[in-house]
């Protein structure tokens, strides 16, 4: 008698979905608990620290919150990408050239401030739509390979910053950095006590946008059939190149906007290694949320806390941070690979 | 005692049973049909027999003794051979390379190509050993398949599909051959959705319905009709009734095109025609012979060399695809899955492909209206699903044809380009198809139909151009012309006289 029997069709119901992604998160988390015990840690109170610190105490909740914005930003970008077939990896391009142009406004321009955010916002998102509009230019005129010109390019945006801050935009001091910000620039905090600041706002405003995008528009619908299939997207009379640029200007800004958040949020000037990886965890964050662009926010907000919690593991518990970096892509793994098994059943009889 | 049976064979599939007790007796030197609608169970049924799918239960007995077949090298082993609708040769080996690909022992090309000689003497196959299969003709490639079995020691040959491919000669030749097979005692097996072939070459035939099996006569004790019947399971019209229409004035009209394919062969040398209202000219040709790429060009999927097309007098050569739409062409692809529909979006996203501008609300789309569209579709072609959230790729081959023609047709454009609109498709579906065609043409509709089925061209056409290695090489009366005419036109071996 066989125990596990192959189902008709997946299992797809919220609650079969929910278990499955739950069971992912907690098998990751065993396999995590054996890595503790290297260093001779009980793992609950790894755990304790790990997750209390983001989630239960309103000053880590608010790093939380911090850490949140640009990942949101991010994942959106890749899933506009991503679902429109192009498969853009150079968020952390579009993140530094976003912030750079960001600075520059801030530190040249003197606008009040309710007027430097609109502009800030509009000339940033219009430099991480060219940078990753040039990406798409290419692959609709002449097939190029976007997903190796990309990720090229991430380096050639990140040489570009390390100059500006080296060169023409560096303060006088000792590190490749410039000046501070003016304070009417920054963008406002939010929870008194924290550091959270108004950038959340701007990343729940921009996951509604890329839903009404995707699932609500005319050129979202286009957007998604020239991804599932450009020859029917051909068929339909839809301009697939046209498309392709159209999506990749919107994760480029996406993108940009993330720096944006960052720089006018949290570091408040622009820096060398401002970025710290968020293009690409963006992108795993998309991923975990199934490239659905409402799932984005709570994957963000479970990896940031993750990230700020992984700090106060160390000071806590004595574990490396990097444990978490581990833990994390478990997580991701799992999930992943948890479809399989909404596709069994288990007989008990 | 039967060479070949199969007792009591049933099969699941996630959501189907494919197989339900299915009882099945080949004899020696006999050619058996195994008759069905697609997905009445008749291909999975040889897969097992073949070994490529196990079976939940039931079983295979050879010359009377029970025999295990797990994989394909067991049922070589036994003498089993499958030619696939697919052959799988490698192009650039020459046919002997090809024969001995997968077969244990030491390498001796020299003395496999003087026993593929002989054999292909023996069975009057006409097979060079030593040439490549790139090289080869369809037919021929057919031919090295067969080989390949015989060459295997192959007491039962199966395929699937033979004629799908192949021109009225070469379709000829084949059955001369598998004559000759069956004279030697071996045992075939043809899976097919064609009536008319079976009546002509098989002496039984099984036929299969919802994986269940109806009936096996004898082929002289039947008709086509009686064949159809057990088939679908009701009465079905196999000619096309066809009423008089005033011809009207050309709509769509294509002067000299030129295309070329992705590879720069130019596939469309010089075509000239014109279809008028209330008109369906048929294109009739072998695969391969021009007649997709004069269709992408006619819609602008693909750019003309020279030449030009012209909608209502106005030309339209060079304008997007959607501004084609606008002007009235409405087209169905012969690539159903990936031109003529996403099979992972919902029937109603599927329903507005080609229309979504005009189901809008300013930047947004119109739920409402969509909603509505796709309902009235679904009702008025008889799509069967289960609701218009339903992903197109679940549906039928037949149920997405249907689906794709009647959102062309529901498009209302004054004409319309359609190409091999019931290829794979069971007799059930073609009826209703046809149907849909001839209502349009009485409308007042003009057609561009692309078939390499004669039947359907001659039971559907005002007008068969005939085209050959990318040309018209005639454009006949369909009332007037016979299959054996334009069977020789298509193969390229008469001009229209």
């Amino acid at each position: 008698m066989k125990l596990i029997e192959r189902r008709v069709s997946p299992a797809d119901s919220p609650l079969a979905v929910t278990t499955a992604m739950v069971g992912a998160a907690v098998v990751a988390m065993l396999i995590t608990s054996l890595l503790f015990t290297l260093y001779k840690a009980n793992p609950l109170q790894a755990y304790f620290a790990l997750f209390h610190e983001p989630f239960a105490s309103w000053r880590g909740f608010g790093y939380t919150l911090v850490r949140t914005a640009p990942l949101t930003l991010i994942a959106l970008g890749t899933i506009v990408s991503w679902r429109s077939g192009f498969g853009y990896l150079g968020f952390e391009g579009c993140f530094v050239i976003g912030a750079a142009a960001t600075s520059w406004l801030a530190l040249n321009t003197a606008f009040s401030s309710w007027a430097f955010l609109p502009l800030a916002l509009l000339l940033s998102f219009a430099a991480g739509a060219a940078w990753a509009g040039m990406v798409a230019l290419i692959r609709a005129r002449f097939g190029g390979n976007e997903v190796l010109i990309s990720l090229m390019m991430n380096y050639v945006a990140i040489l570009i910053v390390q100059y500006l801050v080296s060169g023409p935009m560096r303060a006088p001091g000792g590190v490749p950095e410039t000046a501070l910000l003016p304070r009417a620039t920054w963008l406002p905090f939010i929870l008194p006590g924290t550091r959270a600041h108004a950038g959340i706002l701007l990343a729940l405003l921009a996951t509604l946008l890329v839903w009404v995008l995707l699932r609500k528009s005319r050129v979202g619908y286009e957007l998604i059939v020239s991804g599932l299939s450009p020859s029917a997207a051909r068929f339909g009379g839809i301009n697939v190149g046209a498309r392709l640029v159209f999506a990749a200007f919107c994760a480029g800004g996406l993108g940009a906007w993330a720096g944006l958040v960052e720089v006018l949020g949290e570091q408040h000037r622009l820096m060398d290694g401002i970025s710290g990886g968020v293009g690409f965890t963006g992108i795993i964050v998309a991923l975990l949320a199934k490239l659905n662009p409402l799932a984005v926010i709570p994957a963000a907000v479970l990896y940031g806390g993750m990230t700020v919690g992984a700090n106060a593991m160390q000071r806590r518990a004595g574990i490396p941070s990097s444990i978490t970096f581990i833990l994390q892509s478990l997580i991701v793994l799992m999930v992943l690979a948890s479809d399989i098994f909404r596709r069994y059943r288990v007989k008990l009889t | 005692m039967p060479a070949f049976e199969m007792r009591k064979i049933v099969k699941r599939f996630p959501g189907v049973v494919a197989n339900r007790d299915v009882d099945i007796t080949i004899e020696a030197g006999e050619i058996h049909a195994l008759l069905g609608e697609n997905g009445a169970g008749k291909s999975t049924l040889m897969q097992i027999l073949y070994g490529f799918h196990s079976m939940d239960s039931g079983s295979i007995l050879i010359d009377g003794k029970p025999v295990e077949i797990a994989s394909p090298r067991d049922a070589i082993a036994l003498g089993i051979g499958m030619v696939h609708q697919e052959f799988m040769l490698v192009p650039r080996f020459s046919v002997v390379e090809n024969t001995v690909l997968g077969l244990q022992g030491k390498l001796d090309l020299r003395e496999a190509a003087r026993r593929l000689r002989t054999l292909s003497e023996q069975h009057h196959l006409a097979v060079d050993p030593d040439a490549q299969v790139q090289h080869l003709p369809i037919g021929v490639q057919q031919r090295v398949e067969i080989l390949k079995l015989l060459y295997r020691d192959a007491r039962l040959l199966i395929l699937d599909e033979p004629t799908a491919v192949l021109t009225t000669h070469e379709k000829d030749q084949l059955f001369t051959v598998l004559r000759g097979l069956r004279s030697e005692g071996h045992s075939i097996v043809i899976v097919t959705h064609k009536l008319q072939e079976i009546v002509d070459l098989a002496d039984r035939v099984t036929v299969m319905r919802d994986g269940q099996v109806v009936a096996t006569v004898s082929t002289r004790e039947t008709t086509e009709q009686e064949l159809a019947r057990l088939m679908v399971g009701r009465e079905v019209n196999l000619r096309a009734v066809k009423v008089p229409v005033e011809r009207g004035k050309a709509i769509l009209r294509v002067e000299g095109l030129h295309v070329r394919d992705e590879v720069g062969q130019e596939k469309v040398r010089g075509v000239t025609l014109d279809v008028h209202a209330g008109e369906i000219v048929g294109i009739a040709g072998v695969d391969g012979n021009g007649q997709s790429q004069l269709a992408e060009a006619i819609m602008h999927l693909r750019p003309a060399d020279k030449g030009r097309i012209f909608l209502h007098d106005r030309e339209v050569t060079r304008l997007t695809v959607a501004q084609h739409r606008a002007f009235g062409l409405a087209y169905v692809p012969a690539d159903r899955r990936h031109v003529g529909a996403v099979t992972e979006m919902s029937i109603a996203d599927n329903a507005i492909l080609g229309s979504q501008g005009k189901h809008t609300k300013g930047p947004f789309l119109n739920t409402r209206k969509i909603r509505e569209h796709a309902e009235k579709l679904i009702t008025r072609f008889g799509v069967r699903a289960t609701s218009i959230a339903t992903k197109a790729g679940k549906l039928s081959g037949g149920n997405l044809q249907k689906l794709i023609l009647g959102r062309e047709i529901l498009e209302d454009a004054a004409a319309m380009v359609v190409e091999q609109p019931t290829r794979g498709l069971d007799v059930g579906a073609i009826e209703s198809i046809w149907a849909e065609l001839l209502a349009q043409r009485e409308r007042g509709k003009a057609i561009l139909l692309i078939s390499a089925e004669l039947e359907e061209l001659m039971n559907l056409a005002d007008r068969i151009a005939v085209m050959f290695e990318g040309r018209i090489v005639g454009i006949l009366n369909a009332a007037s012309v016979t299959t054996e005419k334009l069977g020789l036109m298509i193969s390229g071996l008469s001009e229209e006289s």
